[in-house]
This record gives C-alpha cells, sequence and structure tokens, in this order.
C-alpha cells in the first residue's frame, strides 16, 4: 500500500511536469527567447542580419535624441486621458447600477465597442474629426459653425483625437470591471451610516470607494497598458503617427524604427524600454496589493 | 408620496443620461452601416442609398477569402492555447510539485511582456525558420500572446475544483491522465468557454501580428486586409466602411452570444 502511495506520487509529479511542458515550450519559444534577443540586441547595432555589438552607447545615444523625449512625451500626454477613461465608465456603472428599465440593454450597447478593432474604430474616427466631418457638422447643428475644427492637421490636435477616440473605446471594458465591483458591494453598510446621518458624497467617499478600490486598481492597470501597447492599430489607421511626430508613442515609434527604417537595434532598444515600464507597472500593483493584504 | 414621485423624477433623468450614452456609444455603428450603403457621389451629398459601395468593396478586397483566413488563423491559434493552457491550468492548480511555483512565476511574467518588446526578434526567428510564409507564424504568436492569461484562468479555475473528486477517482484506478480527459475537462467547460470568446475577438481585432506575420496577401486575414486598404489612402469612404462592417460583424456576433462568458474573463484578473 505505502508503495503504491509513493508510485502515485510519483506519477503525480511527472504527469504534472509534463502537462506543462507544452505551454512552457511555446512561451519560451515565442516569448521568453525573443525578450531575451531584444535586450542583447538593444546593445548592438542590428539590421536584422548582422549585429554589432556596440554596448550602452545605442541607449546613451538615443536618450540624447529630442525626438524619442518627444515619443515620451506623446505617452505621457496619454496618461493624461486616463483619469477621464476611469472616471466616465464609474459614472456610467452607477447609473447603470440603478437598474432603471432597459438597463440591460444600455450595458450591452456600452460593451459593444470591446468587440471592435482598433482599425474600425480608427477608421470611423477618422471620419468623425474629418475637415466635414461629424464633429463639425454638430457644432455648426448647435450654431456653433464659427468654431472649425481640423483636429488632425496639428500635431497636438491630433493627439487629442487619438485620446479621445482611446477613451470612447475604453468605456466598455471598463465599465464591465466597475459594474463587476459594484455587484460586490455590501449594502446593509450604506444604510448603517444613512441612519447615522452620514450625506450621499460621505458615504461614497468613505465606504463605497475603499470597497472598490480593488477594482480601480485593475482599471488602472488595464488602462495604463491599453494606452501604451494596444494603440498601433488605431494610430496606424488615423494618422501613421503624424503629422510630424505628434501621435507617434513608443509602441508606434518602435515599428517604425524597425519596419519603416530597418534599424532593428533601436527597435529592440526601445522595445526593452517599453518592457521596462510595463514590469515596473505591474511589480508595483502586485506590491500594492500585497502589502494590503 | 413624495419619495416615490422623486424615484420616478432620479430614474427619468437616468433614462435620459443612458440614452444620451447609448447614442454616443452607438453612433459609429449607424455611421458605419448607414454610409456603406451609399454610393461615394451619396456620400458627399447626392440622396438615397445604393449598393455600390458593397460591390466596390468585393472588388478591392477578396473578402470571401479573407474572412476564410481569420477564421483558419483564430480556430487553429485557440485550439492551441486550449490545449497548452488547460493542461498546464490543470498542472498547476492540481498536481503541484516543488518546480510549479516557478513555472507559475514564468507563465504570470510572461503576461508582463508587451507584444511590441519581442515582435522584431521574433518576426527575425519567424523569418530564420520560414514561418512568415503560410498562417503558421501568425498563428504560433497568437498563440504564445494568448497562453500567459489562458493558463492563468484555467489555474483559478481547477483550483476551484475539490481535490476529494480526483483522489476519489484515483483511488478507483483511473490514472492522473484520465483524470484529466474524463473529470476535470468537462467541469471546466464554463472556463473553456471565456477563453474561446476572449481570444476568438482579441485575434480576428488584431492587426500588428497579421501584418508582419503574415506576408503572402493570399493568406491576409480580414483586420490585415481593411488596414491595409485605409493605409492606401483609398479615398472612397463608403467602401472603408462597407469593409469596416462586413470585419466586425463576426467579432460582434460573438460577444453578442457569448456576452457573459466575455464579461466573466475580462473581469478574471481581479480574483475573489
Amino acid at each position: 500500500m505505502k508503495a503504491k502511495r509513493r508510485d502515485l506520487g510519483h506519477q503525480r509529479r511527472r504527469v504534472g511536469v509534463l502537462f506543462m511542458l507544452p505551454a512552457l515550450a511555446l512561451v519560451s519559444a515565442f516569448l521568453g527567447l525573443p525578450i531575451l534577443q531584444a535586450i542583447y540586441y538593444s546593445f548592438t547595432q542590428w539590421d536584422g542580419i548582422t549585429a554589432v555589438w556596440t554596448g550602452i552607447s545605442t541607449y546613451s545615444h538615443e536618450l540624447r535624441d529630442p525626438i524619442f523625449w518627444r515619443v515620451l512625451e506623446n505617452n505621457g500626454l496619454l496618461l493624461i486621458g486616463i483619469p477621464v477613461a476611469m472616471l466616465l465608465p464609474m459614472g456610467i456603472a452607477f447609473l447603470l447600477n440603478e437598474k432603471v428599465p432597459g438597463w440591460k440593454i444600455f450595458r450591452s450597447i456600452y460593451f459593444l465597442p470591446t468587440a471592435i478593432s482598433w482599425v474600425v474604430i480608427g477608421m470611423v474616427s477618422l471620419r468623425f474629426f474629418a475637415q466635414q466631418g461629424l464633429l463639425n457638422g454638430i457644432l455648426k447643428g448647435f450654431g456653433l459653425g464659427f468654431i472649425h475644427t481640423d483636429l488632425l492637421s496639428s500635431e497636438r490636435g491630433a493627439l487629442l483625437a487619438v485620446s479621445i477616440t482611446f477613451i470612447w473605446s475604453m468605456v466598455g471594458t471598463n465599465t464591465i470591471i466597475f459594474l463587476t465591483g459594484m455587484a460586490t458591494l455590501d449594502n446593509s453598510l450604506n444604510e448603517a451610516a444613512r441612519m447615522d446621518g452620514a450625506s450621499n458624497l460621505r458615504i461614497f467617499r468613505s465606504i463605497t470607494l475603499p470597497q472598490l478600490q480593488r477594482f480601480i486598481q485593475f482599471s488602472f492597470i488595464i488602462t495604463v497598458i491599453s494606452a501604451f501597447t494596444a494603440l498601433f492599430s488605431l494610430i496606424f489607421v488615423m494618422t501613421g503617427g503624424g503629422p510630424g511626430f505628434g501621435t507617434t508613442t513608443l509602441e508606434f515609434f518602435i515599428y517604425q524604427n524597425a519596419f519603416s527604417r530597418g534599424d532593428f537595434g533601436t527597435g529592440a532598444m526601445l522595445g526593452v524600454i517599453l518592457f521596462l515600464m510595463m514590469a515596473v507597472l505591474g511589480i508595483g500593483q502586485l506590491a500594492i496589493m500585497r502589502s494590503k493584504e | 408620496m413624495k419619495t416615490l414621485m422623486n424615484m420616478k423624477r432620479k430614474q427619468l433623468v437616468i433614462f435620459i443620461a443612458m440614452v444620451l450614452f447609448a447614442i454616443v456609444m452607438i453612433y459609429p455603428f449607424y455611421f458605419m452601416i448607414n454610409t456603406s450603403f451609399k454610393s461615394n457621389a451619396q456620400f458627399l451629398g447626392a440622396s438615397g442609398h445604393s449598393f455600390a459601395s458593397w460591390h466596390k468593396l468585393f472588388h478591392a478586397l477578396p473578402v470571401g477569402r479573407q474572412l476564410w483566413n481569420s477564421t483558419v488563423v483564430c480556430v487553429c491559434s485557440i485550439i492551441i492555447i486550449l490545449i497548452v493552457s488547460t493542461m498546464a491550468g490543470y498542472s498547476l492548480a492540481k498536481l503541484r510539485s516543488k518546480l510549479s511555483w516557478l513555472f507559475f512565476l514564468g507563465i504570470v511574467g510572461a503576461m508582463l511582456i508587451p507584444l511590441q518588446s519581442i515582435i522584431i526578434p521574433a518576426y527575425i526567428n519567424a523569418s530564420h525558420v520560414n514561418l512568415l510564409s503560410g498562417y503558421w507564424g501568425a498563428i504560433f504568436l497568437y498563440s504564445a500572446l494568448g497562453t500567459p492569461f489562458a493558463t492563468f484562468l484555467m489555474t483559478s479555475y481547477f483550483r476551484g475544483l475539490p481535490d476529494d473528486l480526483i483522489e476519489a477517482a484515483i483511488c478507483d484506478g483511473l490514472s492522473y491522465r484520465r483524470v484529466f480527459t474524463k473529470i476535470a475537462m468537462p467541469l471546466a467547460v464554463p472556463a473553456v468557454v471565456t477563453i474561446i470568446v476572449l481570444q476568438f475577438i482579441q485575434i480576428w481585432d488584431d492587426l500588428l501580428v497579421g501584418l508582419l506575420f503574415i506576408q503572402d496577401p493570399n493568406y491576409r486575414t480580414i483586420t490585415v486586409g481593411l488596414g491595409a486598404l485605409s493605409a492606401g489612402r483609398t479615398t472612397d469612404i463608403p467602401v472603408l466602411m462597407a469593409g469596416s462592417l462586413i470585419s466586425a460583424i463576426p467579432a460582434v456576433a460573438v460577444y453578442l452570444i457569448f456576452q457573459r462568458q466575455l464579461v466573466n474573463g475580462l473581469t478574471a484578473g481581479i480574483g475573489k
């Protein structure tokens, strides 16, 4: 009997390792190896065929390049849109949570952009912001025809147009997250606080928000990750990174360096920088969660 | 009585606000549908609707072929993701050993790697082993990108299965492999559906991987075809809208049918 036990334990471990192997092989070959290569090639001059070791100089060279900082500035400016991309869905989730008649249909409508590709979103958005587009049509309709917008033709304007589109398309995902959070709220706390004479605002700040904290964190992470790594297609379709470098974010700059200019070494280096930024974000998030527990 | 009146008014205000939001969210779809049924002249001012742009679209893009390509890429990638992630998830949840935490760390760590950070070396590697000529380069990369989160999801799902169930089956003489295929997998259907829906939408909608890893235009997916059409600066907007609409329909259909599973998947990372 004991021998059989040991046998089973042995079998269990063996099958356990065996079952991990396919996932491990796939992830190592297509994610693990390339990230190590990217780190190596970031210290070289690389055209895709031959790589010449240049050490840290790729980095120091890039850090002195004003275009690099211009690109990072664009990423920074995108961050400004993040509070909006979170607060708007939070408000919508609160309204949905009131469960007025038809709320389920509204919920489906608000989630819809989640299923649409950035390519399609970008294409429609392009028409919205165009000179003869809907935005100017609406302004005219409200008697504001003298404000003729042409966002896409200026650097800052184009970035604003990309940000607005980004916010619009994050509404679905973030509303889902907050709505899920609100379903976990303990309403008896609100009742008790109200009995004690607490105002609605006070209840929201001291009772609702703390309960939603985990969901707010999650939404923040998802939104930042999307802003920094999911907008390639949107930018590709809407602006191609322009005008100038107006809408070139780090992820788009990687693509441009490698696949438009053939400078794979710089592309790999920028990829490593993006990876480090996301890793800091992820580890920071984990640390915050751990310290709370 | 007064509170009832207030209640009703409050509800009415909320209802109106939600209708306004709904218009903002749904207008692009209305615009897409409406514009696609106009010729370019009609879009630019002439009245009426027509099928002219749809005819043009089918000339400009091999729509049927590209829809088929998208389907092949999605289905193959999802099958690979499901096979490797259910096995890994089962192992991490129920067949724990000293190595498990290391595997788990590696898999979760891989979730932090942005696609753009690995795409250059991955592209060069794939070209060295001739993976760029057909579907396979894209399929493998999509699978690798989808596996970490799918494994994470399956692990937490299998953790919810009672250990007694597995113990009992083992005592009845089933091997660990049989327990996986005969007991664990049938119980995992909800999590599997969530992964399918999430991955289908993600892969169907992707541009970057398809753009780089499928070099033969005959194998292009519909999203890439559309992206290329727009980057070619086709100025015929109704044609682009018709293309957008047809490329969006499959993912939207999946979303409408499996909303609940999609929501489960999107919120799974928060944990309980």
